[in-house]
């Protein structure tokens, strides 16, 4: 079992029969079934399904919300699938970020101030990490409107600001939960184009969940998951964006 | 630090409710130290009233009608005593007169002692209505209900008939005011050697010594040491005389205790409730805020931060009014003063800030149990 801080050897996430069952006895139901897949370091794909089908509740394993009832979830080599509550909290913030298809602002905060928050959350000094959260900003389009109140944003500025804040611990993932759902399509678009960026340009992995087939074309590997079961796990060679 | 931050930002933007709660502590606390001076400073008075010029302990002979043989030891037993206030140390002789004026006729009580002592405990300087208080041969002092009903000023003279049958005339030096209707109109005081000369004792001989001591509860305690201490005396002590008085006292205390305790719990479940409106308020945030990473820990020291911020501002805004009650009951016509004791006001301020800590422990505990995946997806 290795430190999943540790150098990475190009796998980022394991999951071996990840299975999670509610409930008991008869009224037992088994919303994801035996799940195995493996995520490389950087990578860029898409986690298509009906709602219902167990996407969320897979995604919420990953994201070491909840915790596997059967299986094996590794991250970076290290076994998570037991961890305690308080070790999964502490991964969550170094390992993950998260962006959901509400943009679940602080609305007692200011955008810098809800960015900052999961560096704050891991204990570091604002003044620390104030210039990589401006930059971050920077990088998402919202220079300015660091002093704003996040109530005062439009909806793709808050997605925006939502992303901005996932991406400040520098996470190793990013799982996004249908994260254009609430957007139009110009904003759906350029949420899109910032993942890809910041994929390319951070190397930070990313895991869409979605059941718009055409965000999940437009990634580079796209799992298929029904009545809880991964039905499909397919390379997206057009998914890649042309380069020059 | 960030749990307190977040806990002062949500104070801060909801400033409304932050107020209400913050006042309802103010007005607890405000309550508690009011009623708790009030209820000190008026047994304080009572106390003083009762007991403040009067002797404490006295040391008598073991029957009434004999004399007490005072020596040179006894006296320094009494006197050297740590616990007494200096100087309040008095060997006394009393007799009865009868004042006769026409048709009106009174019986006194004459007080024969050293001036200095008897003015140590029964504060006839301080309580002169009119004239300049002396004891010397033929000087008399009387009280003021006395000296109304006979028409009685400084100066003028009074024949008493006394219990051997003499009858003498006496001149009135002053007019004390003894705090109660009966002793201003039966007790007088005289100089030591009149009684003396109507009892046929001898010099060395008195009633009683009187003393008053620093702290009179201490009198129990003083009265069993000088039981042991000096051989062939009776010694007597106020408390166990006025029994009635300190058991009215002590049923006073606790239900003064009782209307604080209510009071308190009050505030708290007042703080309880709002506070878990709060949390309930807040699960959203809390939710978010353990997605991303936050410990349980973290997440429930948001509400104690809260609770203290509240119980703080609350504890210095209720002692502040608390304070503005007592000046403004300074005006009240009452008999006493109201003084409000500073380690009293202390504990009042210690007790709100911890029963407002207290009252955060049940949203503490919901905000630990909030589960981000259901915040996250209920959208």
């Amino acid at each position: 079992m290795g430190d999943a801080r540790s150098a990475p050897d190009g796998v980022l996430v394991e999951a071996e029969a990840l299975t999670r069952v509610y409930g008991e006895g008869e009224t037992a139901t088994v919303a994801v079934d035996g799940a195995t897949f493996s995520v490389a370091e950087g990578e860029f794909l898409a986690l298509i399904g009906q709602s219902g089908s167990g996407k969320s509740t897979l995604l919420n394993m990953l994201g070491l919300l909840d915790t596997p009832t059967r299986g094996t979830l590794r991250y970076r080599g290290q076994d998570v699938s037991g961890m305690d509550k308080l070790k999964r909290a502490l991964l969550r913030n170094e390992l993950i970020g998260f962006v959901f298809q509400f943009h679940h602002l602080l609305p007692e905060f200011t955008v810098l101030e809800n960015v900052l928050m999961p560096a704050l959350i891991a204990g570091s000094h604002a003044a620390d990490v104030r210039e990589r959260a401006l930059e971050t900003l920077e990088l998402l389009g919202l220079s300015g409107l660091e002093g704003k109140n996040a109530n005062q944003l439009s909806g793709g500025q808050k997605q925006r600001v939502a992303i901005a804040r996932a991406l400040l611990n520098r996470p190793a993932i990013v799982l996004a939960d249908e994260p254009t759902g609430n957007l139009d399509t110009a904003n759906t678009e350029a949420v899109y184009d910032l993942f890809r960026t910041i994929n390319r340009e951070l190397g930070t992995a990313f895991l869409i969940v979605t059941h718009d087939r055409t965000v999940a074309q437009r990634t580079d590997r796209i799992i298929e998951i029904r009545d809880g079961r991964i039905v499909g796990d397919v390379k997206n060679e057009f998914g890649r964006p042309a380069r020059d | 630090m960030l749990p307190l931050k977040i806990a002062l930002r949500f104070l801060r933007t909801s400033p409304v409710q932050s107020a209400l709660i913050a006042t309802g502590i103010a007005v607890g606390i405000a309550t508690q130290v009011f009623v708790g001076s009030l209820i000190t400073s008026l047994q304080a008075s009572l106390v003083e009233q009762t007991i403040g010029s009067t002797p404490h302990v006295i040391v008598r002979a073991p029957d009434e009608a004999e004399p007490l043989k005072v020596t040179a030891a006894m006296l320094s037993v009494v006197q050297t005593d740590p616990r007494v206030e200096p100087g309040a140390v008095v060997p006394v002789r009393v007799t009865n007169a009868l004042l006769t004026d026409g048709e009106d006729s009174a019986t006194l009580a004459l007080k024969g002692g050293d001036l200095g002592g008897l003015d140590a405990i029964y504060r006839l300087r301080e309580r002169t209505v009119a004239g300049t208080v002396r004891l010397g041969k033929g000087d008399v002092v009387i009280g003021t209900t006395l000296a109304e009903k006979f028409s009685l000023a400084p100066g003028d003279s009074v024949a008493l008939t006394l219990p051997d049958g003499s009858r003498r005339t006496l001149r009135v030096t002053a007019v004390v005011d003894l705090g109660a209707e009966a002793a201003n109109e039966r007790q007088a005081f005289v100089d030591a050697d009149l009684p003396r000369s109507v009892l046929g004792w001898r010099s060395g001989e008195f009633a009683a010594i009187e003393a008053q001591i620093l702290d009179p509860f201490d009198s129990t305690a003083v009265a069993t040491d000088w039981r042991s201490r000096l051989r062939g005396v009776r010694v007597v002590e106020w408390q166990e005389q006025n029994a009635d008085l300190l058991t009215a006292l002590q049923s006073q205390a606790s239900s003064s205790y009782m209307i604080q305790a209510f009071v308190l719990i009050a505030v708290a479940l007042g703080i309880a409730s709002t506070l878990a409106i709060s949390a309930v308020q807040k699960t959203r945030q809390i939710g978010i805020l353990k997605a991303m990473g936050m410990s349980d820990a973290q997440a429930s020291r948001i509400f104690l931060w809260q609770a203290a911020a509240l119980g703080l501002a609350g504890t210095a805004g209720g002692v502040a009014l608390g304070y503005a009650l007592l000046w403004g009951f300074s005006f009240a016509p009452v008999q006493f003063s109201i003084r409000p004791e500073p380690s009293f006001i202390a504990l009042s301020a210690s007790i709100g800030v911890a029963v407002s800590m207290a009252s955060s422990i049940i949203p503490a505990r919901r905000t630990s149990r909030v589960d981000p995946i259901e915040v996250i997806q209920g959208g």
